[in-house]
């Protein structure tokens, strides 16, 4: 897996790239839109991340220079303004999803991954299982082991949500973005509440924990190794 | 004393003293003649005659003149008292608005003029303030993208030592606080300018209410905190669902936070003729009366000492303020200190949806 990073400020590209080394994709950056324009066009790359503000050519008319000439590769738009109306131009423009500056770095990896998986489809299976613990997405049912667990809508949402992120790291944003529709910070301890809860029906009465903490960064959960 | 009385009254003795001065003339004139007529008692006749004059003429003349002067002074002054009017409703969001004047080049006129050039200065200084607000919080946005960088690449490595992680670790609470003051500012300033656009549809308030009600039963549950939902009528109004989400959580979880250990919470959202009033009101602290009309004020904290444990960002309640005010809402606090605190927030319900 390919990434394009077109980031002008040089610290902000050269962490870019390292996290998503870490998540193992390759990653190429470019500073400016011209540069940008021509690498994309040269090279099939699987993502591409895209800052708004750039010097010479910016994001958005690189990204609809892009998609008329029929470049579908996924992109990622990066902004310091963080607006609503900008999110929707760029969106309207073509890109696939948008970040506002400042970003945590795992919500990075986790929003790039998410965009090139896009299209290789998702299992079809209703169960989802982490551990011993089983969800089904029909019947919105959790069992694990002999117990069975009532979950309220959002509770089980929010474990859907989890489930199917099983092994990654889930930041706050994308948990209030994906479960509760929040595309901002509402300031309030909502997710780590809600997951203290979860924690207290699902993990409480079992020797292996499902559900870690990464302070400072959100939440995941993973199987015993 | 007002204008106009003052100069009806320097008139009315204007009139008054050319009235004396010309009945004494008469009075001469008369008495002249009279004595070469008749001069037989041609002082009681000049006297009689001069009064008759005054009273059927010249009283009159005053009463007509003073309703003259009177509609005069005020045809005058109509311009100032509708400057009045216009000045009065300037506030920072009609600043650019400029002033009536008629343009006939009177004192008045010149007045209104440099009144409206006045004005544009203030609001070019108000322009240029809102801009730096805005630019400075887009230039925070960089080196707090590239702190939040640095330190969570730093945390990735494994060998970092437990004190140096605990230290990037709190570093990077305070840079994200950072980043929430400097999101809230940028909003709050580009609400100010007219700069945000809320795209608004029809909302079930209700449903909303509902929904933030579970939130807050499982906020409060740490703190044992009771949360009852007294009324929850079913009323629909125009809006923008995720604003209106953050303004309700925003007063639920100040409910939670300014709370007191086994306390509780209230909320109920009810139809009151157009208006759709949704209260939630709290045990706890509460807010003295001299403090209460600041508290939507910007980076506004009620008690120094409650503010070190709640980590909010000082700009709750002002966004909250903006999210009523741009429904066409208000939102009010009361609070009762040691015992309850209320929020009241109104907004209205547009007839073509209140079914």
């Amino acid at each position: 897996m390919r990434v394009l990073v077109v980031e002008d400020e040089k610290k902000t590209a050269s962490f870019i790239r390292k996290a998503l080394q870490d998540a193992g994709f390759a990653a190429d950056v470019c500073h400016n839109g011209n540069d940008a324009l021509v690498a994309a066009q040269g090279t099939p790359f699987d993502a591409i991340i895209l800052d708004i503000m750039l010097p010479g050519r910016d994001g958005l008319s690189v990204l609809r220079q892009l998609r008329e000439a029929k470049n579908t590769t996924p992109v990622l738009l990066l902004s310091a303004r963080g607006e609503l109306d900008e999110r929707v131009e760029g969106l309207n423009a073509g890109a696939d999803d948008y970040l506002p500056k400042p970003f945590a770095l795992v919500e990075l990896a986790a929003r790039v991954r998410a965009l090139t998986r896009r299209g290789a489809g998702q299992s079809k299976s209703p169960l989802l299982h982490v551990g011993d613990l089983t969800l089904d997405t029909n019947t919105h049912q959790a069992r694990r082991g002999e117990a069975n667990f009532e979950l309220t809508a959002r509770e089980y949402r929010l474990l859907e949500f989890l489930m199917r992120s099983a092994g990654r790291i889930c930041g706050r944003m994308a948990i209030l973005e994906k479960v509760w529709d929040y595309d901002f910070d509402p300031g309030s301890n909502l997710v780590d509440v809600y997951i203290k809860r979860l924690r207290e029906k699902i993990d409480a009465g079992f020797e292996t924990k499902l559900f870690h903490t990464v302070r400072g960064m959100g939440y995941l959960m993973k199987e015993p190794p | 004393m007002r204008i106009r009385t003052r100069l009806t009254l320097w008139y009315a003795a204007v009139l008054a003293v050319s009235l004396l001065l010309i009945s004494g003339s008469a009075y001469h004139e008369l008495a002249e003649q009279m004595e070469r007529s008749h001069k037989v008692q041609p002082i009681r006749h000049a006297v009689y005659e001069a009064s008759e004059i005054i009273f059927h003429v010249g009283l009159p003349a005053i009463v007509l003149g003073l309703a003259g002067g009177w509609w005069l002074t005020r045809r005058t002054l109509r311009p100032l008292a509708e400057l009045t009017k216009a000045a009065k409703g300037i506030d920072e969001r009609t600043l650019s608005r400029p002033l009536p004047h008629s343009g006939n080049g009177d004192e008045l006129d010149e007045l209104a003029v440099v009144l409206n050039m006045t004005q544009a200065r203030l609001h070019e200084s108000f322009k240029r303030i809102h801009e730096f607000t805005l630019h400075a919080s887009h230039e925070l946005k960089t080196p707090l993208t590239v702190l939040r960088g640095e330190l969570e690449t730093a945390l990735r490595d494994e060998d970092l030592p437990a004190a140096q992680r605990e230290r990037a670790l709190s570093q990077l609470d305070e840079v994200e606080r950072l980043s929430k003051i400097v999101d809230g500012l940028a909003l709050l300033t580009k609400a100010d300018t007219g700069q945000v656009k809320l795209k608004k549809d029809a909302i079930e308030l209700d449903e909303l209410v509902r929904d933030i009600y579970a939130d807050a039963i499982i906020l409060a549950e740490p703190a044992g905190v009771k949360v009852d939902l007294a009324a929850c009528d079913l009323i629909t109004v125009m809006g923008n669902a995720h604003r209106l989400r953050q303004l309700l959580l925003n007063l639920a979880d100040n409910a939670v936070k300014y709370n007191e250990a086994g306390g509780s919470i209230s909320m109920e959202l009810r139809r009151v003729k157009d208006t759709a009033r949704f209260a939630i009101a709290n045990t706890g602290p509460g807010i003295s009366a001299d403090l209460l009309p600041r508290v939507f004020d910007r980076f506004f904290r009620g008690d120094p000492a409650h503010s070190a444990d709640a980590d909010g960002c000082g700009l709750g309640l002002s966004i909250a303020q903006w999210i009523a005010d741009a429904h066409g809402g208000t939102i009010q606090m009361e609070s009762v200190p040691g015992k309850l605190t209320s929020v009241t927030l109104n907004l209205p319900i547009p007839s073509q949806v209140s079914v």
